[in-house]
C-alpha cells in the first residue's frame, strides 16, 4: 500500500526533510504492512459500562499556581499571554 | 560490601536500625555515580536537592520520628514522570528546559515517603524505543557490557540500578518499557496493572497502555516500591478506586501450589534457544518445588505487535500534538506565520523515531482509515484480553520469556524500525490486556554473561500472587546477583 | 424566477453556568485578568489529565429533557484533534459516536403557529481559549481563561425554513436554558454562539441542495442576518446558472457579507477516536429521572398555553413566557384568579417591565408580589379605583413595602362607583347647569364631558368617571 507521506505529515505539523522521505516512506510502508496483517472479527465494539467513571464534584478551588509559574516555560510571552505569530490577517 | 549493592528492603532495616545513615547512603551512590557515570549514561539530571532531602530524613530519625520505611532510599525517576521544579525531558529536545511546575502523583508519593531523589534516567525519546538510543540526550550503555543497549525505553532506570548508580527505579511501561530494559540488564521490573499506579504527571506516551512501575534489585524492592506508588487517584479518571494490598507484609515465598500457565506462542521462532532454555529451567525448578506447570494456549498473540502499533501510534499521535512550541518546550527559531512556526518547532524538535510513531498514529485515524486500522485493533485487543481471562480461569500466573534474546549491540537495530519493533513481542500483550506482570534474571547468555529474563504474569490486580511467585523463584535461586562486575 | 425555499440547520454552543470547569478545579469565570483562571490541567501541561464535572452531566441531560431528547445512559467521550493556538492539548475533548442526548424535538412559534424542529443531539465538550490581536503588535496574545469552560452544543436537524423560523428556535433555545438555569445566555460575554447550516432547494423539490457552514455568527441577530444573506447568496448564484459548492464561509456582520474560510478539498480531518484518559460515563436511570422532573413548564408550551386558553396575543405571550421572572409573576397571578390574565399581560408589560428596565431590577425582588398585583388589579377591574390611582398605588407599593389595600385607603383613592349616592350627585349638577343641558340636547353633544367634569369636580375626583358619564348620559337623554 502506497502512503501519501507528505499529506500524513501535514496534517501531523511535521515536515520530513527531503532527503529523509524516502526512507520515511519506506519504513511507513513496512509498518503499515506489518500493522495490515490483523484478523477480521465481525463484531461490534461495546462501551463498557461494567467500569463507570466517577465523576468530579463540581467545585471550584483557589488556583494554586501563580501565572508566571505557569508560563515560566513559555517560549514567547508578553503581557500574561503567550505569544504566537497573528492569525488573523 | 558497598552500600550501593545492597537491596533497598537490606537498606531500609539498616536505615532504621542506625547501621548507616541517609547522608553515609547517598554519599555512596554518589561515589559510585562518579566512578561510572561515564561509562553507564544513565541520568539526564542530577537533583541538586538529592542532600538536603537525605538530611531531612536523618533529622527525622534522629527526632525518633516515625518515618516510611523506604525514606532515605536513593532512588531515580524516569525523565518522563513529572518532577516540581526539577527538569523532566523525556529525553527530548522538544522539553530540553521544561520544568514543572507540580509533581506527578508518584513522585509527590516518593518525596512525601521521603525518599532521596537522585536524579531523572534516561529514556528513549517519549518513551518511543526499545534501547534507549533514541534519546536526544546521550546514549546509555549496559552495565554488564557498554557495547550492548540497556533496552528501553525505561534504559536509564534499569541501568541504573544495575550499575548501583540508584538503589531502586521508576519507570514507565507502555509495550514492555519497564520489563524488556529489566531483562536486558538484570533487574527486576514490575509493570503493574493498568489503574493501579496513577499516571498523573507521566508525560503520556499512549493513555490506554502506559503504566509508572518500579525497579530493583529484589522482588521485595519492586514489593516495597509498588505498594508506596499504588493507590487510587482522583486525579486520574483511569485510576482504580479498590483497597490495595500491603505487598510486603503479605509475601510469600513458598512455590507450592502454585498453578503456572505456560503459553507455546511465547516459545516460538523468533525467540532465542538460551532465552527459551532458561525460562524452561526457571519452570522446571518451580515444578520441582511444588508448583503445577500447565501447556496453555493464547492464540491471538501473533497479533499482538501489529494491535500494540496501531493503538499506542494513534494515542501517541494525539498526545503528542500539544507539544507545539506556545506553551512550554522548544519552538523553532524562525518562521513564517502560524502553521510554519508549527511544522519547523515539531520537525526540529522531534527525533525520527517519534515522527515516524506520530504519523503511523494520524494514518491510521485518518479518514477513511479509522475502521480499517484503529477499530480493528480495538476489535483483537478485546481479544487478547479474553483469552488471557480464559487462561487465568486455570492457572494463577503465565510464565514466558521477556524478551527474544540477550541484550543487542548499540546501533545494531536503530535502522529497522520493524526489527526493533519485535523486541517487544513478549511484552506488548500485557499491556494490550492490562494486566500486571513482572520480569526477573533468570540466567546467563554464553556471550558475556548477559542477563536473560523470565517474565511472570497475573490477572488484573493480582499484583500479590504474581510477586508471591516471583519471590519464590528469587528464594529458590538465592537471590538474584544485580550489581554488574563489568564496569 | 423560480420559487426557493431554504433548508436550515443550527448548531447552537452554549456555556454551562457551573462552579468549576469541565475537567479542572478552576473557576468558571468570564471576564477576569488573562491566564490567571487556568491550572496545568487546561493549560494542556504534559502528564495532566481530565477528570469529567458531574454537573455537567447533569445540566445536559436537563437540556436533553427539555428538548425531548433520549438520553444515553452510558456515552463515552472523544478527542477531536486539530492544530490552533487557542487548544492548548490540540484536541478537544467532546463527544462524537454517542451524545449525551439525542433524537429530540423542540416546539416552537412562528406567527401563531406551531412548528416542531428536530433535534438530532446534545453532547459535552470543553470551550477554547481566545485570541487577542492588537494593531500595534506583530503577534497574537493567546488568553486560556475560558479553556475547559463546559459547553453544551446543540445540533438541530434542517427542519428550519425561514430565517423567522431560525430566530424562533434561538430565542426559544435561549429562553429554556436560562428557565432550567444552566446557562447564563449573555451574547456580549459569548456564553451562547451558534454555526449555521443554509442550503436552498426549489419549493416542493424531495432533495437538499448543497449546504455550506458559516462559522463565526457570534448573535442571533447576526445569525438571522447571515442566513438571509446566505440563502440570497445561494439563490442569485443558482439564477445565474452557477452551482453551490460545499465550503464553510465566515460570516462577517460588520460588512453583512461571508466569505470563504475553507472549501470541501481541505476540509478538517479531525481524526476523532475515544478518550482514551476517561472511561465510560454511566448516567444511574434514577438520576436521570429525578432530572427530568425537576424541568419546570418551559416557556415555549407556556406560549402555547397562553395564546390557547388565556386569548393572549402571540407577542405577548412570547414576551412573557420567555422571561423566568415576567412568567412566573404572571403564573401565579393568574392562579389567583381574581382579575383578568389580559390586564396582567398588560401590566407586566408596560408599567413593571419599565420599572424593571428602568431600575436594572428583576421583578422577583421586589415588594411587588403575585397577591398584592392580583388584588390592585382587581380593584381596577371592580372600578373601585382608577387607573391612574393604581400607578400611584403600584409606585407605593415598591417603595414602602405595603399592602395595595392599606395604600388606597391611606391616601384616599377608592373611587366612588355608589350609583345612588352618584344618582344625587348628577341631579344637583345638571339642576345647577341648565344651559349646558339645554345645549346638549340642541345637539351640542360636547356638553356631556363639561357636566361629567362638573360632577368629578365636585367629587373631588372620587367619583367613578364611567358610572357617572353613564349616569349623566341617560339623564340628558331621558
Ligand atoms: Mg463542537
Ligand atoms: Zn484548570
Amino acid at each position: 500500500m502506497s502512503i501519501d507521506i507528505k499529506h500524513i505529515a501535514k496534517l501531523s505539523r511535521l515536515r520530513i526533510e527531503d532527503e529523509k522521505l524516502e526512507k520515511f516512506e519506506k519504513d511507513m510502508e513496512n509498518i503499515v504492512a506489518m500493522v495490515d496483517k490483523l484478523p477480521e472479527i465481525s463484531d461490534e465494539l461495546t462501551l463498557d459500562a461494567s467500569n463507570p467513571m466517577k465523576l468530579r464534584e463540581d467545585k471550584a478551588v483557589p488556583n494554586k499556581f501563580t501565572r508566571d509559574e505557569l508560563i515560566a516555560n513559555a517560549p514567547k510571552v508578553q503581557a500574561g499571554c503567550l505569544v504566537v505569530p497573528k492569525t488573523v490577517e | 560490601m558497598k552500600l550501593y549493592e545492597k537491596t533497598a528492603f537490606e537498606l531500609s532495616q539498616m536505615l532504621k536500625n542506625k547501621k548507616c545513615s541517609a547522608v553515609e547512603l547517598l554519599g555512596d551512590v554518589n561515589e559510585r555515580i562518579n566512578n561510572v557515570e561515564d561509562k553507564v549514561g544513565a541520568y539526564v539530571t542530577l537533583n541538586e536537592s538529592a542532600k538536603s532531602q537525605a538530611e531531612a530524613v536523618d533529622k527525622a530519625i534522629a527526632d525518633g520520628r516515625e518515618i516510611h520505611p523506604l525514606a532515605g532510599i536513593p532512588i531515580g525517576i524516569k525523565d518522563n514522570i513529572s518532577t516540581k521544579g526539577l527538569r523532566t525531558t523525556c529525553s527530548s529536545k522538544m522539553l530540553e528546559n521544561y520544568v514543572p511546575p507540580f509533581n506527578a502523583t508518584v513522585a509527590q508519593k516518593v518525596a512525601d515517603a521521603g525518599m532521596v531523589i537522585t536524579g531523572k534516567m534516561n529514556m528513549d525519546e517519549f518513551a518511543m524505543g526499545s534501547s534507549t538510543e533514541t534519546s536526544y540526550m546521550h546514549l546509555t550503555h549496559n552495565p554488564h557490557d557498554t557495547d550492548c543497549v540497556p533496552g528501553g525505553s525505561s534504559g536509564g532506570s534499569a541501568a541504573a540500578v544495575a550499575a548501583g548508580e540508584a538503589i531502586v527505579t521508576l519507570g514507565s511501561d507502555t509495550g514492555g518499557s519497564i520489563r524488556q530494559p529489566a531483562a536486558l540488564c538484570g533487574v527486576v521490573g514490575l509493570k503493574p496493572t493498568y489503574g493501579s499506579v496513577s499516571r498523573y504527571g507521566l508525560v503520556a506516551f499512549a493513555s490506554s497502555l502506559d503504566q509508572i512501575g518500579p525497579m530493583g534489585k529484589s522482588v521485595k524492592d519492586v514489593a516495597m516500591m509498588q505498594s508506596l506508588i499504588s493507590g487510587h487517584d482522583a486525579m486520574d479518571a483511569t485510576s482504580k478506586d479498590i483497597a490495595y494490598p500491603d505487598l510486603l507484609a503479605n509475601l510469600t515465598d513458598s512455590a507450592k501450589g502454585l498453578k503456572i500457565g505456560v503459553p507455546k506462542e511465547y516459545f516460538g521462532e523468533g525467540i532465542d534457544d538460551e532465552e527459551k532454555q532458561s525460562v524452561y529451567n526457571a519452570i522446571k525448578l518451580l515444578e520441582a518445588n511444588g508448583a503445577s506447570i500447565k501447556e496453555i494456549s493464547l492464540p491471538s498473540t501473533e497479533y499482538a505487535i501489529n494491535t500494540y502499533y496501531i493503538i499506542a501510534s494513534a494515542e501517541a499521535s494525539s498526545n503528542l500534538a500539544r507539544f507545539d512550541g506556545v506553551k512550554y518546550g522548544y519552538r523553532a527559531k524562525d518562521y513564517d506565520g502560524l502553521t510554519d512556526m508549527y511544522e519547523k518547532t515539531r520537525s526540529e524538535g522531534f527525533g525520527d523515531e517519534v515522527k515516524r510513531r506520530i504519523m503511523l498514529g494520524t494514518f491510521v485515524l485518518s479518514s477513511g482509515f479509522y475502521d480499517a486500522y484503529y477499530k480493528k485493533a480495538k476489535l483483537v485487543q478485546r481479544k487478547i484480553s479474553q483469552e488471557f481471562s480464559e487462561a487465568f480461569s486455570e492457572c494463577d500466573i503465565i510464565a514466558t520469556p521477556t524478551v527474544p534474546s540477550r541484550a543487542f549491540k548499540i546501533g545494531e537495530n536503530i535502522g529497522d524500525p520493524l526489527k526493533m519493533y519485535y523486541s517487544d513481542v513478549c511484552t506488548v500483550t500485557v499491556n494490550i490486556a492490562g494486566l500486571p506482570a513482572v520480569s526477573m534474571p533468570c540466567g546467563k547468555s554464553s556471550y558475556k554473561n548477559m542477563p536473560l529474563g523470565m517474565q511472570f504474569i497475573a490477572d488484573k490486580f493480582k499484583e500479590q500472587t504474581l510477586l508471591n511467585a516471583a519471590n519464590a523463584y528469587e528464594n529458590l535461586v538465592g537471590g538474584f546477583d544485580v550489581i554488574s562486575k563489568a564496569l | 424566477m423560480k420559487d426557493y425555499e431554504m433548508v436550515v440547520g443550527l448548531e447552537v454552543h452554549a456555556e454551562l453556568n457551573t462552579e468549576s470547569k469541565i475537567y479542572c478545579n478552576c473557576r468558571n469565570a468570564f471576564g477576569l485578568e488573562v491566564n490567571t483562571q487556568v491550572c496545568p490541567i487546561c493549560m494542556g501541561m504534559p502528564g495532566t489529565l481530565p477528570t469529567l464535572n458531574e454537573k455537567v452531566v447533569e445540566y445536559a441531560i436537563k437540556m436533553g429533557h427539555a428538548l425531548n431528547c433520549k438520553i444515553n445512559s452510558v456515552c463515552k467521550q472523544d478527542r477531536k484533534n486539530y492544530f490552533y493556538p487557542d487548544l492548548p492539548k490540540a484536541y478537544q475533548i467532546s463527544q462524537a459516536e454517542v451524545p449525551l442526548c439525542e433524537n429530540g424535538h423542540l416546539d416552537i412559534m412562528v406567527d401563531g403557529e406551531e412548528k416542531t424542529i428536530g433535534v438530532t443531539r446534545i453532547h459535552i465538550e470543553e470551550d477554547a481559549g481566545k485570541l487577542l490581536h492588537d494593531e500595534s503588535f506583530s503577534g497574537s496574545l493567546v488568553d486560556l481563561n475560558r479553556c475547559g469552560v463546559p459547553l453544551i452544543e446543540i445540533v438541530s436537524e434542517p427542519d428550519i425554513r425561514s430565517s423567522a423560523e431560525a430566530k424562533a428556535y434561538l430565542d426559544t433555545i435561549k429562553s429554556i436554558l436560562q428557565y432550567i438555569n444552566i446557562s447564563d445566555c449573555k451574547m456580549q460575554e459569548g456564553s451562547i454562539r451558534c454555526d449555521v447550516n443554509v442550503s436552498v432547494r426549489e419549493k416542493g423539490a424531495a432533495e437538499f441542495g448543497t449546504r455550506c457552514e458559516m462559522k463565526n455568527v457570534n448573535s442571533f441577530s447576526g445569525a438571522v442576518r447571515g442566513i438571509e444573506y446566505e440563502a440570497k447568496r445561494q439563490i442569485e448564484l443558482l439564477e445565474s446558472g452557477g452551482k453551490v459548492i460545499q465550503e464553510t464561509r465566515r460570516w462577517d456582520d460588520a460588512k453583512g457579507m461571508s466569505f470563504t474560510m475553507r472549501t470541501k478539498e481541505d476540509a478538517q480531518d479531525y481524526r476523532y477516536f475515544p478518550e482514551p484518559d476517561l472511561l465510560t460515563i454511566v448516567v444511574d436511570e434514577e438520576k436521570i429521572k429525578a432530572l427530568k422532573a425537576s424541568i419546570p413548564e418551559l416557556p415555549n408550551k407556556k406560549v402555547s398555553r397562553y395564546v390557547k386558553q388565556l386569548g393572549l396575543s402571540q407577542i405577548d405571550a412570547t414576551l412573557i413566557a420567555e422571561a423566568v421572572d415576567k412568567s412566573k409573576l404572571f403564573d401565579e397571578c393568574t392562579a389567583l384568579g381574581k382579575c383578568s390574565p389580559k390586564i396582567i399581560s398588560n401590566w407586566i408589560l408596560a408599567d413593571i417591565s419599565k420599572y424593571s428596565n428602568d431600575t436594572g431590577k428583576s421583578i422577583i425582588e421586589t415588594p411587588l408580589t403575585a397577591q398584592r398585583l392580583a388584588d390592585l388589579l382587581a380593584e381596577v377591574e371592580k372600578g373601585s379605583i382608577s387607573n391612574s390611582a393604581a400607578k400611584k398605588v403600584f409606585e407605593i407599593i415598591l417603595s414602602d413595602d405595603k399592602d395595595p389595600a392599606d395604600i388606597i385607603k391611606e391616601q384616599g383613592l377608592v373611587q366612588n362607583s355608589d350609583t345612588g349616592f352618584l344618582e344625587q350627585l348628577a341631579k344637583d349638577i345638571l339642576a345647577e347647569n341648565e344651559k349646558s343641558v339645554a345645549d346638549y340636547k340642541n345637539g351640542k353633544t360636547n356638553a356631556l364631558g363639561y357636566l361629567v367634569g362638573q360632577c368629578m369636580k365636585a367629587s373631588k375626583g372620587k367619583a367613578n368617571p364611567g358610572i357617572v358619564k353613564e349616569i349623566v348620559t341617560k339623564m340628558l337623554t331621558e
